[in-house]
């Protein structure tokens, strides 16, 4: 602190500041000597020693004072030329003056021991406050261990080793679970894993292992350690400097934790859809795929057993039945393994440039082949542009679109294909006459089925099961689709009955137009 | 006409419901659980037609494939139970003639068989060069195209994707095929150069270009000419 007296100076030209002081002050005592009485001359030296020990410290100025008060009575103080005195008064003013600057000299010293504490303690709190923004923009905090380390280093003055978890604490003393940075004895390391797995300081001034010369402190988070620090050569505590360290390592450990937590989080919440994937995708094989099933056992052992007894257009009926069933069943089978491959960490899609105008071309014809009595009708913008997509996946969302569609209403109420472009997406919507879904149902529907998933709404879930077979995968398949080609899958109500599929994708900026070409002679036949 | 037909597949079930599909068709069926028992029965006597499953017990039906088309010209029909895009691409660049992905119905089995005798066959016939569909003639030596009996102008372009097809009409074609065959090896990965020659060629030949019944699309694979009016009987 620039206000405090002599704070900057360095200790040789504070020593030659007090002795100038010193010299002039004499200098003037002896000019002023014959010319003013002894009590004025008493109160030039008190200044003359005052002034001094501004620059010095109190174990010089005062011994100085000392000898100079010894000196004053032999120069100035009468009988002049001897220790002497005669005069009560003048031992008085002899003492008076010591006395006087002694108290100066030491309140000196203590203002200036203020300052520099006061100094040292900005300059710590500084360096936590910059530590604390270093770590707060790290996105991986473990890189500034390094960081730590020099802080602490020049801080203490120290050698400092620095030990990290790099993820969950390990059983046993890992070398692979940690990052170390600096240099490290067999048994420092065991002391730091040992502080660590502890999570309590040890060495000097703790209240562990004081016979250590080293400090070993904990990096403690709000709940765990997440590392140690050792700093070596410490033979006696000095507690703030040590309590500084702590705060030190304390951040680095809350940065840590924070970055563990949000792992921890992260890895549980991938376990958990996992898991809630897996149960769904294990619901929908119990569920719908044992119905085909059961239908194709039952025609099968009939035309098995009762052939003899059956007409023939009752055994073409029943024939049909198994082919149809078994083209449902893997259609669904499709679904379903689509579906855990979507979503399935690091999914490949094969994207190329696509037709609108194709997909939804060959999406009409397997409609027609599978369903060809239904009314089905595709409109599309003109000079539509070419989408980037997985054109095998659009195509089942399409189906699995149209499907749903012809599912759910009468057989002459017509379905439309209908795509469209909108500001930088490409609508395709798959749009039907049925009854429609409840407003409720609006979002659950993209969801799998999951028995039991939901008790309170079991008896409605019941119904929509039954009113809605094997709706399940179909729309769930439809939606993953839609969001791993960035797009999204909505589900709007018409106008006048019935409901819009409406598939977003994104679009992208299309490739160069390739130029007709002058025939190639070789390639007519 | 009676063929001698290989099957090569392991399944048991899958093996005898097609040996006897086959057999009601007045076809002559030699079966093979195995590769190298394909490989056996390939080497001991000529076959018409191939019909060959891709994962045998000892092996990849792909190796097959590739020894059979150093030597002879017979065609192949792939069915295969995975439904990996990549793998039918790559099966089809490497000769197989065209694939069903199980499952598939039998009527499905014999069309395509008939496809690929048609360009197969008898290797003496000559490449196909007409084409007719419905309201749709072909005639690629005269570089005639016909609907409802009035001339189509195509564009050189055109013409050359359209003959391509022709050539394999029926059966499916890559993507790299065409693109080879019409821009050239150096353009194999520009997919989109077919999507917009596509379009323009059902504008001018399909009734709907958004309903194509001519010019199909075997999507994520390549396209497929519907099948010639006479190769259907």
């Amino acid at each position: 602190m620039s206000a405090a007296p002599g704070a900057v100076e360095h200790p040789r030209t504070a020593l030659g500041l007090g002795l100038v002081v010193w010299g002039l002050g004499w200098a003037a005592m002896l000019w002023l000597d014959g010319r003013l009485d002894l009590a004025n001359l008493a109160l030039a030296f008190v200044l003359t020693s005052v002034l001094s020990a501004i620059w010095w410290p109190a174990w010089l100025s005062i011994p100085v004072t000392v000898g100079a008060a010894l000196a004053f009575n032999w120069s100035f103080v009468p009988p002049r030329g001897t220790l002497a005195i005669d005069l009560h008064h003048h031992a008085l003013l002899l003492g008076s003056m010591i006395g006087v600057s002694a108290v100066v000299a030491s309140l000196m010293a203590r203002l200036r021991r203020h300052a520099a504490a006061l100094r040292t303690a900005v300059e710590r709190s500084e360096q936590l406050r910059q530590w604390g923004e270093t770590l707060r923009d790290a996105s991986d905090p473990i890189v500034h261990l390094g960081g730590l380390r020099d802080a602490v280093a020049s801080l203490t003055q120290r050698p400092v080793t620095v030990l990290a978890l790099k993820a969950a604490m390990p059983e046993q003393e890992d070398p692979r679970a940690a990052v170390l940075v600096g240099e490290v004895s067999g048994d420092m390391r065991a002391a730091l894993w040992h502080c660590m797995r502890q999570g309590e300081a040890m060495g000097p001034g703790t209240h562990r292992h004081r016979e250590l010369p080293a400090w070993y402190l904990p990096m403690q988070g709000r709940d765990s350690c997440r590392g140690a620090v050792a700093i070596g050569d410490v033979y006696e505590d000095d507690t703030t400097l040590r309590l500084q360290a702590q705060a030190l390592c304390n951040q680095m450990g809350v940065a840590l934790e924070r970055l563990q937590t949000a792992r921890d989080a992260a890895a549980a919440h991938e376990r958990a859809h996992t898991h809630e994937v897996r149960n769904a995708l294990l619901a929908s094989i119990a569920h719908d795929h044992r119905t085909p099933l059961a239908t194709i056992v039952g025609a099968a052992s009939s035309l098995l057993q009762q052939a003899g007894r059956l007409a023939p257009e009752q055994r073409e009926r029943l024939a049909r039945t198994i082919v149809d069933e078994a083209t449902r069943l893997s259609r669904m089978t499709d679904n379903t393994l689509q579906l855990a491959r979507l979503d399935a960490p690091g999914v490949q899609l094969r994207c190329d440039w696509e037709s609108a105008e194709e997909i939804v071309g060959t999406a009409l014809q397997r409609a027609r082949q599978r369903s060809p009595q239904r009314p089905l009708r595709a409109r599309l913008e003109p000079e539509l542009p070419l989408l980037w997509c997985d054109a095998i996946l659009l195509s089942q969302l399409l189906d699995n679109l149209i499907d749903n569609a012809l599912k759910f209403s009468s057989d002459d109420a017509p379905v439309e294909l209908l795509v469209r472009r909108l500001d930088s997406c490409i609508m395709l919507a798959v749009r039907d006459r049925g009854p429609g879904i409840a407003p409720s149902w609006q979002e659950r529907v993209f969801e799998v089925f999951q028995r039991g998933a939901d008790h309170g709404d079991a008896q409605a879930t019941a119904q929509v099961v039954q009113s809605r077979p094997g709706v399940g995968v179909g729309l769930a398949v439809c939606r993953a689709i839609a969001r791993v080609h960035g797009g999204e899958l909505r589900l709007r109500a018409r106008g006048h009955g019935g409901c819009s599929f409406e598939c977003l994708l994104p679009l992208k900026e299309a490739p160069p137009h390739p130029l007709e070409r002058q025939p190639r002679p070789e390639s007519v036949p | 006409m009676t063929l001698r037909v290989l099957l090569v597949e392991d399944d048991r079930d899958l093996r005898a419901t097609l040996r006897e599909a086959l057999q009601v068709e007045g076809h002559d069926v030699v079966t093979a659980a195995s590769l190298s028992e394909g490989l056996a029965l390939l080497s001991h006597g000529a076959v018409d037609f191939v019909l060959l499953d891709l994962g045998l017990p000892d092996g990849d039906g792909e190796a097959l494939l590739a020894s059979l088309r150093r030597h002879r010209n017979w065609p192949v029909l792939v069915i295969s139970a995975r439904d990996a895009v990549e793998h039918k691409i790559r099966l089809l660049d490497a000769g197989a003639d065209d694939y069903l992905s199980k499952p598939f119905s039998v009527a499905e089995l014999l069309a395509r068989m008939r496809v690929a005798l048609r360009h197969r066959g008898t290797s003496l016939a000559p490449a196909v060069t007409r084409y007719r569909r419905h309201d749709i003639e072909v005639d690629l030596a005269a570089r005639r195209v016909l609907r409802d009996g009035a001339a189509v102008h195509l564009t050189p372009t055109e013409f050359d994707l359209l003959a391509a097809l022709v050539r394999q009409a029926g059966q499916v074609v890559t993507h790299r095929r065409l693109l080879a065959a019409v821009w050239g090896v150096e353009h194999v990965e520009h997919t989109h150069y077919l999507r917009l020659y596509m379009a323009q060629l059902r504008a001018k030949l399909e009734r709907d270009a958004t309903d194509p019944r001519l010019l199909l699309t075997e999507p994520g694979v390549g396209y497929r000419l519907a099948a010639d009016d006479d190769a259907l009987h």
